[in-house]
């Protein structure tokens, strides 16, 4: 066997799951941005309701960003704990959209666009379609107007889901010609990172677990004016993923 | 049995971690790592956001680099004592959740700590006789406030800051002076080149044991505003200030010996780093109260003295569980506001 747990804390509905790739054994939903007091007591729930405990994993897959700048270090930090105890375990991460994505294969054929609520007047999003046993990313995740990503994606896609969609379903619907699907249906779940796991280009490993920084969406604000002013990268700023 | 206690702290701009150990019935420290969160300095002062972004690279190495200096495996380790708060919440979140996650999936005993507390603690380290009673004094960019402890774990407020904390003034008027960030090291470092002669208040000295330092930082403002030639002043004019913060915080804490009549003043936080400040408030301390103050390493935020006042707690048999939260406003357990001290209280 190898099983994972999976962490999902990119958007307000956080959730944890364990399972084999492909199938998960047993998840726990959690709300109300509670992340950082519930995810480690969802943990060790999700992984008895499963009968296993942390020395029975194979890994970790965690939702990347872009999201929710808290949700995402919420989320990392916890698993670099874990992994620090258990140092066989691996690390994989898939972004959250396409979880989101993720959310409507049951139900929808074609490319799926994923817009999270990045306020300012903009979204994260990215478009996804999964052929056969494979995940291509049409347009990579981003932060934009929903305008500018329509004007990016040159086919419809055959739906879109997300808070982001939500807060403008009038446009979305003229684009997609379907209303979005918001939270909960239209949201991301760790129990759609375990089936990620048996797809093709679904996620992807981590090679210095400890040093990894999510991919946030965009700079912090400060950094953003700074860089703006000055003309160049704010110096000492990370690894410069965004 | 608590042998061995790792540390966090994550509450502003430092990511640090340290190891404490057993020896006899005191703990002793086998590692102390700090590091710096140097971007800061670009904007004059902590972003939020950026320093979250920075402690969630830095804490795994950290951690690391403190049990490699320890030469002890975190198998090893009994339990995790984590700032749970004061301090900026993004960056306290990212220690409190490695920290449940170490103690969860290494089956460790846990315990959130008050920043404020441990800054009580930190001396005891260097100086493990040191008992209550005795009165403490913290002082740093976010706190000025003024203590009666009569043992460990209680705490009298006797006086705390109305407006700008001490450090917060340091800071504000480097930035005056173009000193840069933070501000106590390069006035202290100008002062010692300067002489107090500008006439600077010493707000509500005489007054209680509350602080005001906004009225002398807008004096100093006028001063330099005030047609001073700032590149011949600056030096007199970091003396008269630092002389006229020192002076406040001293006649306090004077008076607040007096009141107690306790025989021990601890100086704690970071603008406790300052030797002149040390120096300054023994001096007129002599005879009255010893004055205890830890290595400047120990009384910036640090993972050792975390580790120290959670190994306290952890002695008492308190633990927190993993529903254990990150509170940028965490009220401090065993501080008390009212009643106030008695004056009629006998000396130690």
């Amino acid at each position: 066997m190898s099983l994972y747990l999976a962490i999902e804390t990119a958007t307000g509905v956080g959730s944890v799951a364990v399972g084999e790739p492909g199938a998960a054994a047993s998840e726990i939903v959690f709300g109300d941005r509670r992340h950082a007091a519930a995810l480690l007591p969802a943990i060790g729930e999700t992984l008895r309701l499963a009968a296993m405990d942390y020395t029975d994993l194979a890994g970790i897959v965690v939702a990347d960003g872009p999201g929710s700048f808290t949700g995402l270090r919420i989320g990392f930090a916890t698993a670099k704990g874990i992994l620090r105890c258990h140092d066989t375990l691996v690390l994989r991460t898939a972004p959250s959209l396409l979880a989101a994505a993720w959310s409507t294969r049951a139900f929808v054929r074609g490319p799926v666009a994923a817009l999270y609520d990045a306020l300012r007047g903009e979204v994260f999003a990215a478009v996804y379609d999964v052929v056969g046993d494979s995940v291509r990313t049409l347009v990579e995740p981003l932060c934009c107007s929903v305008s500018e990503l329509i004007r990016r994606c040159s086919t419809p896609p055959a739906i879109a889901v997300g808070d982001g969609a939500l807060a403008s379903a009038e446009e979305v619907q003229r684009w997609t010609g379907r209303p979005p699907i918001g939270p909960p249906a239209g949201a991301p779940r760790a129990s759609a990172l375990i089936e990620l796991l048996a797809v093709g280009n679904g996620t992807q490993p981590i090679e210095d677990p400890e040093r990894f920084e999510p991919v946030y969406g965009r700079p912090a604000a400060a950094q953003a004016r700074w860089e703006q002013e000055h003309g160049r990268a704010l110096p000492h700023s990370g690894s410069g993923r965004r | 049995m608590i042998d061995v206690v790792l540390g966090i702290e994550t509450s502003c701009d430092e990511t640090s971690a340290a190891v404490l150990v057993r020896d006899g019935p005191r703990p002793e420290l086998a590692s102390l790592v700090i590091l710096s969160q140097d971007i800061h300095t670009v904007f004059g002062g902590v972003v939020p956001e950026l320093a979250s972004r920075a402690h969630l690279t830095a804490i795994g190495p950290v951690v690391d680099q403190a049990l490699k200096q320890a030469g002890i495996p975190l198998d090893a380790v009994d339990a995790i004592a984590v700032t749970a708060g004061p301090g900026l919440v993004g960056s306290l979140l990212v220690g409190v959740c490695y920290a449940k996650a170490l103690a969860a999936a290494g089956d460790k005993a846990l315990i959130g700590v008050h920043h404020l507390e441990a800054h009580i603690f930190a001396p005891t380290i260097e100086h493990p006789d040191l008992e209550p009673p005795f009165v403490a004094l913290i002082v740093s960019g976010g706190h000025t406030l003024l203590l009666d402890v009569p043992q460990w774990g209680r705490y009298r407020v006797l006086g705390e800051t109305r407006d700008d904390a001490a450090g917060e003034a340091f800071d504000k008027v480097a930035s005056m002076l173009e000193l840069g960030y933070p501000g106590g090291p390069p006035i202290e470092h100008l002062a010692t080149q300067g002489s107090d002669r500008f006439d600077l208040p010493r707000p509500m000295l005489g007054q209680g044991f509350d602080f005001s330092f906004s009225g002398l930082k807008t004096a100093v403002l006028h001063t330099v505003r005030g047609g001073v030639d700032l590149d011949a002043d600056k030096a007199d004019i970091a003396a008269s200030f630092q002389a006229a913060v020192f002076d406040v915080l001293t006649g306090k804490t004077r008076a607040a010996v007096e009141q107690t009549g306790y025989g021990t003043v601890v100086l704690g936080g970071g603008v406790a780093c300052s030797r002149a400040l040390a120096m300054h408030m023994a001096r007129h301390l002599t005879g009255l109260a010893r004055v205890t103050v830890a290595q400047p390493r120990l009384n910036a935020d640090n993972a050792a003295m975390i580790a120290r006042a959670g190994w306290f707690h952890l002695d008492q048999g308190e633990r927190s569980d993993l529903y254990l939260e990150a509170d940028a406003r965490m009220p401090w357990p065993g501080l008390e506001r009212q009643p106030r001290l008695s004056s009629s209280r006998p000396r130690s």
